[in-house]
């Protein structure tokens, strides 16, 4: 199994605040990885230094093998038009949704396609239909976002970053916002991708969810990986008293029965 | 001591004012087609990651903003000529008098609507891959022009009121006519009357409409006042 992504050694401040401490990681073709830790560990961070939105500031980034940007005098330059097609094989869905307000659901998913891909405007239609059906939303095509529930507009985000077709799929506590009656939809839909064999990245504060998806679990501390491991190993025998103390502050999870 | 009003002169010379408003219409209407692409220019370059030019325009505009139009008028009409020799027309130094400082006012009104679009937005845009050229124009714009359209029509009134300065370099505006007119007739009280009501038939249908615009907007959530 080829890997997706590699990231080696990679730091991120901004100004003085150092956030990310030299992380390495690597995600294989297929596979789920789940983030934990703490507010302000870094683990947005992390997310947004692998689909550029954020610049590391050292280390190095490798998608499918081929590494991101160029080195240059022992540093890493990253030139904002190379930068976009990274973006677009890397999706990214937001804990706020961040829909399109004046677009429909189906001009939302189609916003990449067209003015990013630039495919024809038919290819475009038939592929926000697509994932929007792929994510459960056949009825609400010509829907605008402050007509659909939180649920409803964060699969319509999902549908978005899908209809880019990319190779890796960052969530960034995508069920946060919600509120509890939704969560479940959105995590089913996050689940169905898994099984499909998306690769993913997803940071997540749903334990129940982890265990029964995950085929890795990291816990960030500190801008450090912690810990990572099976399911099994991270979130029912963490070695780390640091982790055990995360855990403990999530009293809601309950093993093994968690579903949903 | 009654007056005797005397409508009749005035409505002798009503093709005279009529022209005026016409004349008025002009400047304003040239002002809007220059000023609003020129503000959204400033805007967009006072929102530049250049240092050096979002300190150089912010200067440009605060300058527009704080200097009496009627000083920016004269110094067009009276002082622009002695610097390039080439003389300049009442009309002309009226419409780039204007198109400038308005664009200055219109600029504050665009960089106003464009910040108060949430970051997340510029997020989204950029993680679909699109350019910040992109993501103003298909994203952030069309959000942002929505909220400032209460703003934006509040200072075509405005710009439409300041107009009147015109006068004072001869241009054949509404004012100057009627100003013409009274001292032609001596009947400066009916001629101003009349002006005022010209004036204001414009002008508070337009108000009227802001305000109504403003309470729809309001009520579908797409303004966040100014
Ligand atoms: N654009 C930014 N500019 C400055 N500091 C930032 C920026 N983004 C994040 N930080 C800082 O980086 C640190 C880590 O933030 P980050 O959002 O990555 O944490 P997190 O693990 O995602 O936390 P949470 O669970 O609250 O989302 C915080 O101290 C935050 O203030
Ligand atoms: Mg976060």
């Amino acid at each position: 199994m080829g890997e997706v992504l590699r990231v080696e050694n990679l730091h991120k401040s901004f100004g003085p605040n150092h956030v990310l401490k030299g992380i390495d990681l690597t995600v294989e073709k297929g596979q789920a990885v789940v983030l934990i830790g703490a507010s302000g560990s870094g683990k947005s961070t992390l997310l947004r230094c692998v689909n550029f939105m954020e610049i590391p500031s050292d280390g190095r980034v490798w998608l499918n093998g081929e590494a991101v940007g160029r080195e240059r005098n022992g540093k890493t330059e990253y030139r904002e038009h190379s930068l976009i097609p990274i973006r677009t094989h890397v999706g990214m869905v937001f804990q706020h949704f961040n829909l399109f307000p004046h677009m429909t659901a189906r001009q939302n998913v189609m916003e990449g396609p067209r003015t990013v891909l630039r495919l024809t405007r038919a290819t475009c239609v038939k592929r926000a239909e697509k994932y929007l059906a792929k994510v459960g939303l056949s009825d609400k095509f010509d829907a605008y976002p402050a007509h659909l529930s939180g649920g409803q507009q964060q699969r319509v985000a999902i549908a978005r970053a899908l209809a880019m077709e990319p190779q890796l799929m960052l969530f960034d506590e995508v069920t946060s916002a919600l509120d509890p009656e939704l969560v479940g939809e959105v995590l089913r839909t996050l689940k169905d991708l898994a099984s499909e064999g998306m690769t993913m990245v997803v940071v997540t504060h749903e334990l129940g969810f982890a265990y029964s998806v995950a085929d890795k679990v990291v816990f960030l501390h500190e801008g450090r990986i912690h810990e990572q491991g099976t399911p099994d190993e991270i979130l029912v025998r963490p070695s780390q008293t640091r982790t055990r103390d995360f855990l403990r502050g999530h009293a809601t999870f309950r093993l093994p029965e968690a579903q949903f | 001591m009654g007056y005797e009003w005397d409508f009749a002169v005035v409505l002798r010379d009503s093709d005279l004012l009529l022209l005026g408003l016409v004349n008025t219409l002009k400047v304003t209407i040239l002002a809007l087609v220059f000023g609003v692409p020129l503000g959204l220019g400033a805007a967009l370059l006072r929102l530049s990651s250049n240092r050096l030019v979002r300190g150089l325009v912010g200067f440009l505009i605060e300058f527009f903003r704080s200097t009496p139009p009627i000083v920016q008028l004269f110094w067009f009409f009276f002082a622009l000529p002695l610097l390039t020799g080439i003389e300049i027309s009442p009309f002309g130094a009226s419409v780039l008098t204007f198109s400038i400082q308005s664009s200055a006012f219109f600029a504050e009104v665009f960089r106003g609507g464009i910040v108060s679009i949430e970051r997340g937005q510029w997020d989204a845009a950029k993680a679909i891959g699109m350019t910040r050229n992109q993501t103003l124009a298909r994203i952030i714009l069309p959000q942002a022009v929505t909220r400032m359209i209460p703003a934006f029509l509040e200072r075509v009134i405005e710009l439409m009121k300041t107009t009147t300065l015109v006068a004072t370099v001869s241009y054949a505006d509404l004012l100057y006519q009627a100003n013409n007119i009274a001292q032609s007739t001596f009947r400066p009280l009916e001629v101003y009357t009349v002006a005022a009501v010209m004036y204001f038939a414009v002008l508070f249908p337009t108000s009227l409409g802001v305000r109504r615009l403003e309470r729809h907007l309001a009520r579908s959530g797409a303004t966040t006042a100014h």
